[in-house]
């Protein structure tokens, strides 16, 4: 149990220590730019006045490091500035799109784990016959391609041609949940990179611990089949396809914007890309703090479940 | 993991048919894509046009002529520049004896990888509007950290061969150990891990101009005119639907063609990055006993 706890403590460390570090990231990337920030924020036809209101809003006359304390104090106590364009509180703006990005996620979440272990062990337990090539060609297919194109099509084909579904969340407002209808495009085009590289991850750790001693060892005792698959070899299969979780939480992160865009669902990725539209650095700042935060959180996650499962992998910490 | 023969020119005739398309529409397109003509009514399909016009009424089949050419050309700068940081940094990180060097090297590294590259990309972007250089370098920089824990790795089980060790003991220069002995055995793993980054590249590059990052709002580039066409759909599908089609097999043939390319190595290859004590890298040539070759009684 030792090792886990200071597995558990560096690990812990590394992420308090990744936090600070995209904090300090945040702030230099959007701040601290060679120049006059207000010029660069004022846009292309720079007005003095707007200028001038940009460097009172953003204090622009004190130091850089003072500015960066001020900031990071604010965030120790949750309090994350106020929007450079409608002067309403950034905190505000998260909670608008909280919710149906939280619903994206979690259904995604929810789906993707059972589908791509699924698919994997059904191709594993087929390797080399139809299902497993089918099966591999598609996910190795899909696997590469943006969110953006593939979720474009599906739309062109199930949406305008078919009509079967509707082609983006317009007019449904925040009441998602009330309309499933609307999900299930957008829950498509989320799940489809993700689920594609986790089943392939898990079809080669499956096919590779199938072919292991002990499941022989366990055959020749006479256990059956399914009980072998499920509760011998599927936990050693899964330590690969965890250790790609932590990139898939990545691919979530930046799928979600997409998707949001895509779909006109308006959530966290659609608050970011407005602020993104017009340079609302304070709201930009807030985003991305909780967008890289939540990424830290999960990864963190993400090695404690492979560190649980495969001892022997020794996760970096 | 066992391929079958026959199966392996058939994926390299799919991959190669299905990349074929969009890589000659991006390298030759810009050739035959002729003048601009004047401009027509948006949206409206036919009336002497091939596919139709787009949303300011241009012909759509010359701005898809027109499209390939940044994406690819970014994609490949990117990776070109992501590699040529990525190569130096990690082959210094795994030659050096100095433990915390290596940790210097590496560790800022690991701290970028946390945050999520999309998330990096727009939030310069949203303060210095990049050009088509600019979201280059930026892609270019977002996978530098995982590029050089690829090269670092590749590299550190070079690194560790008795050759090495023995070309330092003759007074080897550094740059003859690294380039002529380590990059050279790395070089494998290391395109492998080029052709993953590569279809990274492109996600990455279409995804930003995809949301108007990298590219001008009228610029004629595929991912571009998906997003700005995407109003017209209802009338005029094809404005989305071809360069759609063009960017999902660009992406799909590239993956499929680097896939078929190293099918039969990647068993190797994956062993060499994640050395294990009961799986002995394929090309090792000192395989220590593995407790899976046993002879049985």
């Amino acid at each position: 149990m030792t090792g886990l706890r200071s597995w558990l403590l560096r690990r812990l460390l590394l992420g308090a220590g990744q936090t600070a570090a995209v904090v300090l990231l945040v702030f230099a990337l959007t701040e601290a730019l060679p120049g006059d920030a207000a010029v660069a924020l004022a846009g292309d036809q720079p007005d003095p006045a707007r200028i001038a209101a940009l460097r009172e809003a953003m204090h622009l006359d004190r130091p850089a490091a003072e500015r960066f304390g001020a900031w990071a104090a604010g965030l120790l106590h949750g309090d994350l500035g106020s929007s450079l364009v409608s002067g309403r509180p950034v905190s505000s703006y998260l909670a608008d799109g909280f919710g149906p990005t939280l619903l994206l996620a979690a259904l995604t979440l929810l789906l993707l784990v059972p589908l791509a272990g699924g698919l994997g062990v059904l191709a594993a337990r087929y390797e080399g016959r139809l299902v497993d090539r089918l099966i591999s060609a598609v996910t190795l297919a899909v696997y590469a391609v943006p969110e953006f194109a593939f979720g474009v099509l599906l739309v062109t084909v199930v949406a305008l041609h078919l009509g079967w579904l509707p082609p983006t969340a317009v007019g449904y407002g925040g009441e998602l949940l009330a309309h499933p209808a609307v999900l299930v495009l957008p829950v498509l085009v989320l799940l489809s990179r993700p689920v594609c590289s986790l089943a392939r991850l898990v079809r080669a750790g499956m096919i590779d611990a199938l072919a292991a001693p002990y499941i022989a060892h366990a055959r020749r005792y006479g256990i059956p089949g399914v009980r072998i698959r499920y509760a011998h070899a599927l936990p050693n299969a899964l330590a690969p396809a965890a250790q790609q979780l932590a990139r898939t939480v990545d691919w979530l992160l930046c799928g979600v914007i997409v998707v949001e865009a895509l779909f006109v669902i308006p959530g966290l990725g659609t608050v970011l890309m407005n602020a993104v539209a017009e340079r609302d650095v304070p709201v930009l700042q807030g985003l991305a703090v909780v967008f890289a935060g939540t990424a830290v959180v999960l990864n963190l996650a993400a090695d404690t479940v492979v560190f649980r499962c495969t001892p022997r992998a020794g996760v970096v910490a | 993991m066992t391929r079958r023969g026959p199966g392996r020119a058939g994926r390299w005739a799919c991959a190669l048919a299905i990349l074929a398309v969009p890589l000659l529409l991006a390298l030759f397109g810009p050739l035959f894509a002729g003048e601009p003509g004047p401009h027509a009514a948006s949206f409206t399909a036919g009336g002497g046009h091939l596919a139709g016009t787009d949303f300011v009424g241009r012909d759509v089949w010359r701005q898809v002529l027109l499209g390939g050419r940044p994406v690819v050309v970014a994609a490949l700068a990117a990776t070109a520049l992501a590699y040529a940081v990525a190569l130096p940094l990690g082959l210094f990180s795994a030659l050096t004896h100095r433990r915390w060097l290596d940790e210097l090297l590496m560790r800022p590294l690991d701290v970028l990888l946390a945050v999520p590259s999309l998330l990096l990309i727009l939030l310069v972007a949203a303060v210095i509007r990049p050009g088509a250089a600019g979201i280059a370098l930026l892609v270019a920089l977002v996978n530098i950290p995982d590029a050089a824990r690829a090269v670092r790795a590749a590299a550190a089980e070079a690194a560790s061969r008795p050759v090495v060790e023995a070309l330092r003991m003759q007074g080897e220069s550094w740059a003859r150990t690294a380039l002529g002995h380590v990059a050279r055995s790395a070089l494998r793993t290391l395109a492998a891990d080029a052709g993953v980054r590569l279809t990274g590249v492109l996600y990455l590059v279409a995804t930003a101009a995809f949301l108007g990052v990298g590219a001008a709002p009228d610029a004629a580039d595929w991912a571009v005119m998906v997003d700005r066409n995407r109003t017209g759909m209802f009338v005029q599908p094809w404005a989305v639907a071809l360069p759609a089609l063009l960017i999902v097999a660009l992406t799909m043939g590239t993956n499929l063609l680097f896939d078929a390319a190293l099918t039969g190595r990647a068993r190797g290859a994956r062993a060499a990055r994640e050395p294990r004590p009961d799986h002995p890298p394929a090309d090792d040539p000192y395989p220590g006993p593995s407790r899976w070759e046993k002879p049985t009684p």
